[in-house]
């Protein structure tokens, strides 16, 4: 199989992937950093007992995980020109990134809060901590300890769902493939290409979440 | 200093609650047993409002508890609760924990805050486990270092909800040591406990609780010996054949 394999052109085309590469990166890293603030947001609402923060963040979270990412992508494209807004390819994707991984981001923050334990707070609160005492002493510095792993896999689907933008003609990754396949008619090296770049990612987010996982969470002594 | 007037309450249908009529004195110390489910937790969490009542008055040093004017923060800070589970914060050291809430509640500068904690950490006897944290230290350990950040406060009461259930049996001596110094101390005290033992030590006086309802209460010497009513002797009985 791998005598036709061609690596010649690989490289011819390395210029296009490395600007694909380039663009998955910065596609990533500011929908992440956005969803971030998004999530943070949706669960401080979806926590909250004010019913006019609470209902509307309980249905963008349940909206955004019952549908699928790619009708999101093509509701955002589509849509928001109809709407009178018209918004570059890139930032409809970031956009569409941004609201998918906020909701979910949203949920991991909540998980994070809820499995601090009930005792605690009593403690707290028996001792006279309010509540805003109680979430930055006591729940906050436990719950962000515990949901970094899953922030970072969380990361980690939003790398690679990235590649749906590639159906609304941003030149990430796989939209380089897509590209390549169609200039030169070479799947196979195109897709393993990508995939390869993928993996790259994919690794330095594990080392940080690895690394992270010895820092970041608060040091349970020995 | 704590007095409970016709106090009802109810968790759903089940009436948690029933009637309750109670009076404690500054530096009295009332232990409070019956069988599990009778209500005896319920009815201390109430007096600091980690649980509401449905009908009648918790009056606590004049003020009156379950109250939607009463400043919980002040009322909380001059009640010491010690829990069954310890509840101690994982993330910060002993002395972090002690100091927590003299810090933050009553505004004391750090200095003045650790001062207190090392006194009461003498107090309790743990003054070389200051930086340690919590999971490094034993049941009975961790159980001291919770009494001592409820005294950190200078409480005028100080509740225990069954503190020495959750322990290894080595364990319970410890914690009881440091509470029977309480006693002397002259801290009024609310314990939930059927350690027997502590009860006829220094209680001055034992109330039976049963269905939400005090059955009986005496002085321990009375109660555990003379049981007035044939529930209280039941419930005796059995906590003392094994």
């Amino acid at each position: 199989m791998l005598d036709d394999f061609n690596f010649r052109i690989i490289f011819e085309y390395l210029p296009l992937f490395l600007t694909g590469l380039r663009n998955t990166f910065f596609i990533s890293i500011v929908s992440i950093m956005l969803a971030l603030m998004t999530g943070t947001i949706a669960c401080a609402c979806r926590i909250s007992s004010i019913k006019l923060l609470k209902y509307p963040a309980i249905a963008y979270i349940e909206i955004i995980r019952s549908t699928p990412l790619l009708v999101q992508i093509y509701f955002l494209y589509f849509g928001l020109p109809t709407l009178g807004l018209r918004v570059p390819e890139i930032q409809t994707g970031i956009i569409a990134l941004m609201l998918n991984s906020g909701a979910y981001i949203a949920e991991i923050i909540r998980a994070g809060i809820t499995s601090v334990d009930d005792g605690q707070i009593e403690a707290g609160v028996s001792s006279g901590l309010n509540y805003f005492q109680r979430m930055r002493f006591i729940i906050l510095p436990q719950a962000l300890g515990a949901t970094v792993p899953p922030l970072l896999g969380q990361a980690i689907v939003l790398v690679k769902d990235s590649a749906l933008l590639s159906l609304i003609s941003v030149m990430e990754l796989t939209r380089c493939g897509q590209t390549m396949t169609s200039e030169r008619f070479m799947p196979t090296e195109a897709f393993l290409t990508v995939a390869f770049f993928y993996m790259c990612i994919y690794f330095c987010l594990k080392s940080l979440a690895d690394w992270s996982q010895k820092k970041l969470i608060f040091r349970e002594a020995y | 200093m704590i007095e409970f007037k016709h106090v009802n309450k109810w968790f759903g249908k089940l009436h948690v609650l029933n009637d309750v009529n109670l009076n404690i004195a500054e530096g009295e110390v009332l232990v409070i047993c019956g069988p599990s489910g009778s209500g005896k937790s319920t009815l201390i969490r109430c007096i600091n409002r980690l649980e509401p009542i449905q009908r009648g008055e918790i009056i606590v040093d004049g003020v009156p508890v379950h109250d939607k004017k009463t400043n919980l923060t002040k009322l909380r800070a001059d009640i010491g609760f010690v829990f069954q589970q310890f509840h101690l914060y994982p993330h910060m050291t002993v002395l972090q924990n002690v100091m927590l809430a003299p810090v933050n509640v009553k505004k004391m500068s750090a200095a003045a805050a650790e001062e207190i904690a090392r006194e009461k950490l003498i107090q309790v006897g743990l003054t070389d486990k200051a930086g340690a944290y919590p999971i490094q230290l034993s049941g009975g350990q961790q159980q001291r270092v919770a009494i001592a950040r409820g005294l950190a406060m200078s409480p005028k009461i100080m509740l225990f909800d069954e503190p020495t259930s959750a322990l290894d049996p080595e364990m319970i001596g410890e914690v009881l040591d440091v509470m029977v110094n309480l006693v002397s101390e002259g801290m009024t005290m609310c314990v939930v406990t059927h350690e027997m033992g502590f009860a006829r030590k220094v209680a001055d006086r034992v109330l039976f609780m049963d269905f939400g309802k005090i059955i009986e209460t005496g002085r321990p010497t009375e109660f555990f010996d003379n049981p007035q009513t044939l529930r209280a002797a039941d419930f005796i009985s059995k906590i003392l054949t094994h």
